[in-house]
């Protein structure tokens, strides 16, 4: 037997747990009508940058608002309720019997709860961006992508916290909580962080939370951040992008450092 | 072979759902957040500004509907006039020559003559657009009776309703096998378990 095919039985398996009949409908659904119900195309506030970009970076965000919240719930329960039982269960433990190595068992499993859902929430987002507005589609590719790049950036930080913590504690129940906290923290704290960028002259507490939520960069890069007097903080286009680059490496180390717990000091 | 029509049924069903989504996302009634109405007299080479609007969305309609005695051409362009409010008169500039310049600007650019035209946009992109009546030089004397709304909806109506009728026959072909097996399988299963 090659190596292919257990790990297709075993991505197989996870799917068939993960997307149990009518979860992959409910969710697509709720990802279709949550894409198309918060569109919003009108902007407001504009910077330097040209109008088109703007509008394509917003449109893209208003987008992603609520679909956001339906995929970090998919994430959650693939994660922290499928992953987490099975761990608690001792599930995981007959998946060990497959000629696989662990790490290719934890790949199966992402590529069924995070991997699967991203592709579903991307796809009907696009598509339906296209059906919207083919032409902001068609011309502002780059910064569609990019603004989607920047916005999932937070979201899979938090999996990979939601992971770490899973998998050291063998149940979901505390990564699912922190999860939550997380995603409704950071918007009480990025909130907390203009008032005080507008108090203080400085942008600095928006700029280390961009580091781990570089949307906010793209975001000022587009509008700009003004305080009474002048502009608090309007990065260029390579330093948001220099931002999401940085956010990204957080993300691929906390992953790594799953996988490395997963394949050396988890004992089931 | 059982894996694949798996999938195949699963992607079917989710194909389903994303086409219920986009019906009902298309049966939402739209708003009205505009309408003018009018009736002008255009004299030969005269022509009459009835929209005007800076930013339209992809999630807005413009829906025009004419009665013309006469001979007129009606243009959707893509531009926004300048114009001033001078003693409860709008003063604008337009000159038909431009148009024959910029032809990129004319979204349409339709000849009415003695009838009931109507016509509506939705824009691929934010965009600014006027709608200018003219009556051409070598033509007589025009009545003209207008009614223009600007409508707001979440989707493009006939987009989305288009391609859930493709969508939902595709889905259930690509289900029907899925769900018939698990039927068969649940009917065997209950038999099973009467027997025992």
């Amino acid at each position: 037997m090659g190596k292919g095919k257990p790990f297709l039985e075993v991505l197989a398996s996870a799917v068939h747990e993960d997307f149990r009949f009518p979860f992959l409908e409910l969710f697509a659904f709720l990802y279709t009508l949550g894409t198309f119900a918060m569109a919003n195309f009108t902007v407001s506030v504009y910077s330097q940058v040209s109008t088109d970009e703007a509008v394509a970076f917003a449109a893209t965000t208003s987008l992603i608002g609520f679909s956001m919240i339906i995929f970090l719930i998919l994430v959650f329960k693939n994660i922290a309720y499928g992953l987490g039982s099975e761990l608690e269960k001792g599930i995981m433990q007959t998946y060990f019997s497959y000629p696989l190595k662990r790490w290719a068992l934890l790949t199966a499993k992402l590529l069924s709860g995070i991997g699967l859902s991203l592709l579903l929430f991307l796809g009907i987002q696009i598509s339906a961006f296209y059906i919207m507005a083919p032409d902001i589609v068609s011309t502002q590719l780059g910064t569609i992508i990019l603004t989607y790049v920047a916005n999932l950036s937070y979201p899979l930080f938090i999996s990979a916290i939601i992971l770490l913590l899973t998998l050291k504690l063998r149940r979901g129940g505390i990564g699912l909580v922190v999860g939550i906290m997380l995603y409704i923290g950071m918007s009480v704290v990025s909130s907390l962080a203009i008032v005080v960028a507008w108090a203080t002259e400085s942008a600095l507490g928006l700029q280390i939370i961009s580091v781990i939520a570089p949307t906010y960069a793209l975001q000022y890069h587009y509008a700009g951040l003004s305080g009474i007097s002048s502009v608090l903080w309007n990065p260029t286009l390579t330093e948001a992008m220099l931002y999401v680059g940085g956010s990204y490496v957080i993300v691929g180390a906390l992953f790594i450092l799953g996988y490395v717990y997963f394949s050396r000091r988890l004992n089931l | 072979m059982k894996r694949g029509i798996n999938i195949l049924g699963r992607g079917g069903t989710t194909l389903i759902a994303i086409s219920l989504a986009l019906l009902l996302v298309s049966l939402i009634p739209q708003v009205r957040t505009f309408q003018a109405k009018g009736t002008e007299f255009l004299s030969p080479g005269e022509d009459r500004l009835v929209f005007n609007q800076l930013n339209i969305t992809p999630h807005q309609e413009v829906q025009l509907t004419v009665t013309v005695e006469g001979k007129v051409t009606v243009y959707l362009l893509e531009k926004s006039l300048e114009y001033r409010i001078f003693n409860g008169t709008i003063d604008y500039w337009f000159n038909v020559t431009d148009l024959q310049e910029n032809p990129d600007q004319i979204i349409w650019e339709d000849e009415v003559e003695n009838g009931e035209y109507t016509r509506s946009y939705n824009p691929s992109r934010v965009m600014n657009a006027t709608i200018i009546v003219y009556n051409q030089p070598d033509s007589e004397e025009a009545y003209l009776q207008y009614d223009l709304e600007l409508r707001n909806a979440l989707a493009p109506k006939e987009k989305a309703q288009n391609i859930a009728y493709w969508a939902v026959p595709i889905g259930v072909i690509m289900a029907t096998p899925w769900i018939l097996i698990g039927w068969k399988q649940r009917k065997r299963n209950s038999a099973n378990r009467l027997g025992t």
